[in-house]
């Protein structure tokens, strides 16, 4: 039996965990029943946020065969659970200590031994996690993100850990742009200055972000000996045309300057091709840590992709369907409608369930509140059978899968696809500049949780830095990670791109 | 050039595809998880495969794809005695070396630099003419930092005597068409007397016929400059290439009005294959840019290749690629008067 501790820091200082109060008990619990100790894994884990996906403890299967071609069918496992190779225990050592956990891991083995007795409510078939159900909730958040404000009775600005968005700092836009200054300075000595100067930002939010940016410039090149302001194309990109509405009219004053444009944010390339090679700025701010993402484990040497089905636990779904009306089995096709359709059009099509907008909107937040992630871990029959990116095989993620012993670890797809498609839009002078949840080693996987976790209705999780480093070094650019400069303590980090050579 | 008077002979410029997987071994080979024998054997079998895909598509004209070539530059810089190469292992296959010259090249005698030896071996897998490339001189001494002396063109030029070597060794070992890649210089138009200067000393180490490379670049499938190739003339008109080989496929044919401005009166290789896109050209895409070009240059001055190496391109697509590029030339082919056997035998001598 392996037994994998990954918050270490906690195990030492003024309050140290008491690993052994949860340890104990559960191998107790392992001893106890029939699974084949030698092929068990004990993973204790740190789970830092308080809304998220997991139960204090759950089980995991490692597969021993790649999942065959096609779709599954939600719920169903088939003629019988598929062959296995492992199985692994994880306990959230956060939340362990006020837990019965042998009860707990009895009945998660019970569970294992018998799929077919399972309480949960699955709302998916099982698959990759950047295809799992959460990254639709997410999106709705986002969509329909005044419903969402209404029913809590605050923005999502103050849901953030410092109660508002690092892109409104404009010590951080001030040095940036004076660093873009002195690049034109030079370009425009050599008479290699183009007369337009473009600088993008893909995710506005409420426009705060280009309003700060935008009003340090004009004001900064009032003051340089040369007009760029005159000369400047600050193109907003967002997916919404909501959100651009409304950043748009936070940046109205500066008129002609601001162009705004639906972009995909997986896919930059498809709207906004026509800046290849033009773009002095690409400015991400907490962009990518939303963009759905799969995880990738290296068990016994071997490749795996982190496959997750989402479920209600039984007592919620139970609870939840009372409030509604409905009956349990109904939720996974009521989940489906509201992701779908939104609360709006929810509770017009199903007011047998919904009488009011704010409930369709309750039942929306009290389906995420309880959403959980099942995972399992399926063979990869050679990476670069893994489509990281549309263009991109797993082969990418060699080098961190083969560099230290077994991990596991996020591929963070639609970060990777926006980022790859990014790159080229750069002028050969230009930079990307994000701010983001990045994690700047690799290493850091063995010691730390780093998501999916819940902010609010929203999906965070952690982007794996030293990745698109790999990824963009190999198309000839420097990436640097460095803590945000503002504010070097916080988690945020400030991911740099240039070209190279 | 000659393909045995054949009009609008088809070639590559050098390098050819590299698989992803290639590309792993070769990291594996840096990451000694593979030995050198098994990587050399690797690389042989896949110039074999590279070889058998350009007789498929139908070129006159193959190489070797320089497949055992980590990058533009590292296969012959590793190679030259005196130079440096502090570290060898690498991330990636890829990346350049950092190289250091602390004292003066060796005189001339015998570079060494191992190409003839990989002529041979392409000698033995095909009858076709077989084209071998050589980094030039400019582009080699750009990633060399010097510290043996004290003028820079003095470097470059002490490299082009040793690649002078190289291609006499090339010569004896039967080789014809010889090629000098320059892809740095256009980032440095202001050396190009330098530039020309070194390739005339190389080219006048073996009787053969030579061609010369000048692209925008094409590292990370990328162009390192933007620009035209204005900065080539006149200067280029004082070397003894007999074709001039560069890319229009991409960048446009603006440039061509140059070579009639020019006077250019040696061949030109017409770049028609645009290698930093997947997108693959219809065989009347090329041809539409070979007429173009006829326009300028006379059909037996041109030879129809590339914009540059297809190293960056997925297998499938540099196979679709040569098959439109050949396909194309074809076309235009069939459009010109058929030679007299006079040109043919002229051709030939």
């Amino acid at each position: 039996m392996r037994i994998d501790v990954r918050p270490v820091s906690r195990l030492r200082g003024d309050d140290p965990l008491d690993l052994t109060g949860t340890l104990g008990p559960v191998i107790g619990a392992l001893c106890r029943g029939t699974v084949d100790l030698a092929r068990v894994s004990v993973v204790c884990d740190w789970v830092q946020y308080r809304e998220n996906f997991r139960e204090v403890a759950d089980c995991r299967p490692v597969l021993a065969q790649p999942r065959p071609a096609g779709p599954e069918v939600a719920g169903g496992d088939g003629d019988g659970p598929p062959a296995e190779t492992g199985l692994e225990i994880v306990v959230d050592l956060r939340r362990s200590a006020g837990a019965d956990l042998p009860a707990v891991i009895s009945g998660l083995l019970d569970e294992h031994a018998n799929p077919a007795g399972s309480r949960r409510v699955p709302l998916e078939p099982w698959g990759p996690a950047r295809q799992s159900c959460i990254w639709r909730f997410n999106a709705l958040y986002w969509q329909a993100l005044s419903h969402w404000e209404q029913a809590t009775g605050r923005e999502y600005e103050q849901a953030l850990p410092g109660g508002q968005s690092d892109a409104r700092n404009a010590a951080a836009a001030r040095e940036l742009i004076l660093e873009l200054f002195k690049v034109w300075d030079d370009l425009d000595a050599r008479g290699a200055l183009p007369a337009e100067l473009y600088v993008v930002e893909l995710g506005v939010g409420n426009g705060s972000q280009a309003r700060t940016w935008l009003d340090e410039f004009e004001a900064l090149s009032t003051a340089h000996s040369r007009d760029y302001y005159r000369r400047l194309h600050y193109l907003m990109g967002d997916y919404s045309p909501h959100v651009l509405s409304r950043a748009s009219k936070a940046v109205a004053h500066h008129g002609d300057h601001v162009s705004a444009l639906v972009v995909e944010a997986t896919h930059p390339s498809v709207s906004l091709g026509f800046l290849q090679g033009k773009a002095f700025l690409v400015y991400l701010s907490n962009v990518y840590d939303t963009l759905p993402g799969d995880e990738i484990a290296r068990i016994g040497g071997r490749p795996y992709l982190v496959e997750v089905r989402a479920y209600l636990p039984g007592t919620d779904a139970r609870r939840i369907a009372r409030k509604f009306s409905a009956p349990a089995a109904r939720l996974p096709d009521l989940v489906g409608k509201l992701l779908r359709l939104g609360p709006e059009l929810l509770c017009e099509a199903f007011g047998q369930h919904f009488e009011a907008l704010a409930e369709a909107v309750a039942f929306w937040r009290e389906v995420w509140s309880a959403l959980r992630l099942q995972e399992r871990y399926v063979p990869l029959q050679g990476l670069d059978e893994y489509p990281l990116t549309q263009d991109l095989t797993g082969e990418q993620l060699r080098s961190q899968l083969e560099a230290d012993g077994d991990i596991r670890m996020h591929v963070n797809n639609g970060a990777l696809s926006s980022f790859a498609e990014t790159l080229p839009l750069l002028h050969p002078f230009g930079r990307l500049e994000c701010h983001d949840l990045f994690l700047s080693d690799v290493r850091q996987y063995r010691t730390g949780f780093y998501g999916p976790g819940k902010y609010d209705g929203s999906v965070v999780n952690w982007v794996n830095g030293p990745l698109l480093r790999h990824v963009g070094g190999r198309a000839g650019y420097d990436v640097a990670i460095a803590p945000f400069a503002q504010r070097p303590s916080a988690n945020v980090k400030t991911l740099t791109a240039q070209v190279r050579e | 050039m000659s393909t045995g008077g054949r009009l609008l002979p088809t070639t590559v410029i050098g390098s050819y595809s590299v698989p992803e997987w290639l590309g792993r071994l070769k990291n594996d080979f840096y990451q000694r998880r593979i030995s050198q024998r098994y990587l050399d054997e690797i690389h042989e079998m896949a110039i074999k495969a590279a070889v058998v895909d350009q007789q498929r598509a139908g070129l006159d004209i193959v190489s070797d794809g320089e497949l055992r070539r980590d990058n533009d530059i590292d296969y012959l810089l590793a190679r030259i005695p005196g130079v440096e190469i502090p570290q060898r292992a690498k991330a990636d296959y890829f990346d350049y070396y950092d190289a250091v010259l602390r004292r003066p090249l060796p005189h001339a005698g015998g570079a060494g630099l191992g190409l003839a030896g990989d002529f041979r071996f392409m000698r033995e897998q095909t009858d076709l003419p077989v084209k071998v490339s050589l980094t030039g001189p400019f582009s080699l001494a750009r990633r060399i930092r010097n510290e043996a002396y004290p003028d820079h063109a003095d470097l470059v030029r002490e490299l082009a005597r040793m690649l002078a070597d190289e291609a006499g060794e090339l010569a004896r070992a039967g080789a014809a068409m010889l090629q000098i890649d320059e892809p740095f210089l256009a980032g440095y138009p202001e050396d190009v007397a330098l530039a020309i200067e070194a390739v005339n000393i190389v080219t006048a180490g073996a009787d053969v016929s030579w061609s010369l490379h000048v692209c925008y670049g094409n590292r990370y499938a990328r162009p390192l400059w933007e620009g035209h190739y204005d900065f080539l003339f006149p200067a280029v008109k004082q070397t003894s290439v007999d074709v001039l080989a560069l890319e229009f496929a991409r960048t446009g044919d603006s440039d061509l009005v140059l070579l009639e401005q020019h006077d250019w009166d040696h061949g030109l290789g017409l770049g028609v294959i645009d290698v930093k896109t997947p997108r693959v050209e219809t065989p009347e895409q090329v041809a539409a840019r070979i007429r173009r070009a006829l326009a300028f240059v006379p059909p037996d001055r041109l030879v129809i290749n590339p914009d540059c190496g297809l190293r960056h391109l997925p297998p499938d697509v540099a196979r679709a690629k040569l098959a439109a590029m050949v396909a194309g030339a074809a076309l235009v082919r069939g459009e010109l008067p058929v030679p007299t056997e006079r040109e043919v035998a002229s051709e030939r001598a």
